[in-house]
């Protein structure tokens, strides 16, 4: 179903991942950095070398592209390819899930628990 | 306020990155607050109050265009850029009891600043060995001024060396080590 050129950029990094989720609305840099924490719920903290470098190679590989400037921030957005990408990802993440849901005890166990909490 | 400058000299080894931000961390508390690099070995600290400030270099060769907007997500992330020398950005940032904040987040980046560094000196390593054999020969029909030269790029290559070495020790190490 995923063709070559997506499963050529997966799996993503964690950081990646955000990063590209992020971009789904156009953003600048520093905002990526304060969304993907939050969208990660603290899990991801970016620092400027690490998100700069990200840019770079997400840039040179198509997945996202700069759509504006503002003073001397560039504006990025995810790509119609990195959006591909991004669900691939999603769609391997789903299957680690399913997995987990399947063969692992502690896991279902964890999940059942949870249900019965709600 | 206290306008009195402070000048030290000092030799940077590209490898030495980590001791760089250490010592000036440590001017820091001293109250030597780092204001400029005017030229490469020449440190410009302005006299002031100790301060508990965390010092990280990056090694960049950015277009001026890009430039702009690196340093603008690092200012928009609360790092000070205070300098710059060769390719490396010094940046700095307030730090609270023991904090070392960090400006790369995981391993990979933080190898790839060391590799930009590598490639530079991989570039420049042929081109002083090219250059050895014509000083070489020059120096013979020239004499001691051209000696002088040839001893000088000899010294640069034994240096040039030494960086590449220390650069893949540093990299191998982070790649075990993290």
């Amino acid at each position: 179903m995923v063709d070559k050129i997506i499963q050529k950029h997966l799996p993503l990094t964690e950081a990646t991942y955000y990063i590209l989720l992020a971009l789904v609305t156009p953003k600048h840099g520093y905002a990526v950095m304060q969304d993907a924490e939050e969208i990660s719920q603290g899990t991801i903290r970016l620092a400027p070398g690490t998100l700069y470098g990200a840019f770079t190679t997400l840039e040179n590989n198509g997945l996202i592209s700069m759509v504006d400037k503002e003073g001397r921030r560039k504006i990025y957005q995810i790509t119609e390819t990195g959006i591909r990408v991004l669900l691939g990802q999603i769609q391997r993440m789903e299957i680690m899930l399913q997995s987990a849901a399947m063969n692992f005890d502690l896991w279902q166990e964890r999940t059942t628990e949870e249900k019965q909490d709600v | 306020m206290s306008n009195q400058l402070v000048t030290k000299r000092k030799w940077f080894w590209a490898w030495h990155d980590e001791k760089e931000e250490a010592w000036l961390a440590e001017m820091a508390q001293q109250g030597l607050i780092l204001e400029d690099i005017p030229f490469p070995g020449s440190y410009q600290f302005k006299l002031g109050e100790p301060a508990n400030y965390v010092y990280r270099l990056d090694y960049q060769s950015l277009k001026t265009k890009d430039k702009e907007s690196y340093l603008q997500l690092f200012s928009d992330a609360g790092w000070e850029n205070v300098g710059e020398m060769g390719g490396w950005m010094y940046f700095r940032i307030r730090a609270n009891n023991g904090d070392a904040p960090e400006i790369f987040s995981d391993l990979e980046s933080k190898i790839g600043k060391y590799q930009r560094v590598l490639t530079f000196l991989i570039i420049f390593l042929p081109l002083s060995v090219v250059l050895m054999p014509n000083l070489i020969n020059a120096a013979d029909r020239y004499g001691p001024f051209v000696s002088i030269l040839a001893g000088l790029n000899y010294l640069l290559m034994i240096l040039y060396a030494i960086g590449v070495f220390q650069l893949i020790r540093r990299i191998s190490q982070l790649k075990k080590t993290g």
